[in-house]
């Protein structure tokens, strides 16, 4: 580049290095710069159909407009607050979930007698999809929150209760026997050899029982309630508003893979002790 | 410095039940250890000395005849009987200070007298500096040091040792020798070292047992007495390797040639 190109101002960074570093910023959370190459072709493409109007703009509204009618939801409407609604139905189902499945999984994993006692129970319901279970629990619970947190609280608790029964299960044998040459008591062995060996297992469930309560929480919203980003969604498409479609699906996709990549983010700090963890 | 005890192994005999099959492991077997000796069990793959060990670290119980130590009866596991897996089996989440750490857990010690019991023991096996690796950041011969290093952390009576060196190359095994040797000096503890190499166990041990499978049994025993520190290349060295090599069937008496080709081979079992 040219040196006349470059105006240095003569406080601070210039615009040119400061984008450098807002790009660095960025690569060093999204990794590696390759993987901005697809959103963008598609970015384009969009851009494209819309200009040549290959489609109704009522059925795909440019980019421009759709980012218009982001910044009209988040100021004049309450996205926020659908967002938030989202968030916290998520978040407690993820706890509630997780923590009963993490807890049962490892009763079941020491006690056999304990895992025969649930075993019929569990694979029956497990087979039953929570949004199949969703009418009924309305009915019950009415359309408000706690319906949500149960359902999705249930598609939360069965991958991990069953990975960390059989992270439990497959505890390797030598690795009992050195606790047993150290004497270990049943308590230490638990802490110290067992549940350590099923941590993967454990962390890899977790990281995926939270993108699917994320994916869960919007199609619940859309069957029953009256907000959150799934309610926004269908009552957009009734309304035929589809930036505003658009919209929540480009926020739920954003919100799904920060979720992911905080998820990576835990997995691989507990997990540093496995050789090459890559995820 | 850990008391010694002497290990009496008297008429031990142990089968395994396979698909109705009775397979006798070990027939007869009789041998004491005295107060800090250094013993070596030399042997053909899968004549039990894997399966010894096993009996006298308690990790097994159903067998016939007596295993004393110190005049009592063993019963299961005790931290007076360490032992070291011919795997490291260091547990891979713990650090190499926690690994350490675990053999203290029940020894009742304090939190200060646990630390210094590990560093004392890492600086013993020259690992200072490891103190937070984990162990997939350690090499062979570093975790086989750290494995006998938590062996020997809470001071056993004996130390039972299967294969501990024998998946590392020539240079570091050698290395890892000396250290053992230096260790048992420094530590005074009874030992029990099986192993398939021969000029390891001559240059280690006060006695070799020779032991032949099929079931396994007791064929010969032999005193070391060579001064030390041992020179691998003596012809006293060399004319007890050639005895017990004989004892082990791989070694035949021919010409010149094929004799010192002997030897090599028998040396890389
Ligand atoms: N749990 C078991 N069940 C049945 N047979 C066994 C069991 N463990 C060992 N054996 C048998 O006992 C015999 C001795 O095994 P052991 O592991 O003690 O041999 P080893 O002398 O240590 O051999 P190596 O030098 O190869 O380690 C073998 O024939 C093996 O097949
Ligand atoms: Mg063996």
């Amino acid at each position: 580049m040219g040196d006349v190109s470059i105006v240095h101002t003569p406080v601070g960074k210039t615009y040119d290095t400061r984008l450098r570093d807002h790009l660095l910023a960025l690569k060093m959370r999204l990794g590696s710069p390759i993987g901005l190459i697809l959103p963008l072709v598609i970015l384009l493409l969009w851009q494209t159909a819309a200009t040549f109007q290959w489609v109704e703009p009522v059925f795909l509204p440019a980019p421009r407009k759709v980012a218009v009618a982001f910044w009209v939801m988040l100021t004049k409407q309450d996205l926020i607050f659908d967002f938030l609604a989202s968030i916290s139905i998520v978040g407690q189902s993820f706890i509630y979930g997780s923590t009963i499945g993490i807890g049962l999984g490892i009763a079941a994993g020491l006690s056999r007698k304990f895992e025969q006692f649930l075993g019929v129970t569990v694979d029956t319901i497990r087979h039953i999809p929570g949004i199949a279970w969703l009418p009924l629990i309305v009915l019950w619970l009415g359309i408000g929150a706690p319906a949500k947190i149960l359902v999705i609280g249930k598609s939360v608790f069965f991958p991990l209760f069953l990975n960390t029964l059989q992270g439990i299960r497959s505890v390797e044998k030598r690795h009992i026997e050195l606790g047993k040459v150290l004497l270990l008591s049943r308590r230490q062995m638990v802490l110290k050899v067992i549940l350590p060996s099923a941590m993967p297992s454990i962390m890899v469930s977790l990281r995926y029982a939270a993108g699917l309560a994320w994916a869960l929480v919007v199609v619940a919203e859309g069957l029953s309630g009256l907000e959150g980003l799934g309610f926004l969604i269908f009552r957009a498409q009734g309304l035929l508003l589809t930036d505003q479609l658009l919209v929540c699906m480009v926020v739920i996709g954003v919100v799904g893979f920060i979720i992911d990549r905080q998820m990576y983010a835990l997995q691989a700090r507990i997990l540093r002790w496995q050789q090459g963890f890559k995820g | 410095m850990s008391v010694a005890g002497k290990l009496e192994i008297k008429s031990v005999s142990k089968h395994y039940d396979v698909d109705q099959n009775r397979l006798q492991v070990l027939s007869g077997l009789s041998f004491d250890v005295h107060s800090g000796h250094f013993l070596s069990i030399v042997g053909a793959s899968g004549c039990g000395k894997s399966t010894l060990l096993r009996l006298i670290s308690g990790l097994d119980d159903d067998y016939e005849g007596d295993i004393l130590l110190s005049g009592e009866h063993i019963y299961g596991p005790s931290l007076k009987r360490g032992i070291v897996f011919q795997d490291h089996r260091l547990l891979p989440w713990l650090t190499l200070e926690q690994n350490i750490g675990l053999s203290l857990e029940n020894t009742g010690w304090s939190a200060r007298a646990k630390k210094e019991a590990i560093r004392a023991q890492i600086e013993l096996v020259g690992l200072s500096g490891f103190e937070k690796a984990y162990t997939h950041q350690l090499s062979g011969g570093m975790a086989q040091r750290a494995a006998i290093a938590r062996a020997l952390a809470n001071k056993p009576e004996i130390l039972l040792l299967d294969e501990p060196l024998g998946a590392l190359d020539a240079i570091t095994r050698i290395r890892l020798q000396e250290e053992m040797l230096r260790i048992w000096r420094v530590e005074g503890t009874t030992m029990i070292l099986v192993t398939h190499d021969v000029d390891e166990a001559i240059f280690l041990s006060n006695e070799i047992v020779v032991m032949s499978s099929n079931p396994g049994r007791i064929t010969k025993r032999f005193l070391v007495n060579l001064a030390t520190p041992r020179d691998r290349a003596s012809a006293e060295f060399i004319e007890l390797k050639r005895q017990v090599l004989v004892e082990l069937h791989l070694y035949r008496q021919q010409s010149k040639d094929a004799q010192e080709n002997g030897i090599d081979m028998a040396s890389l079992i």
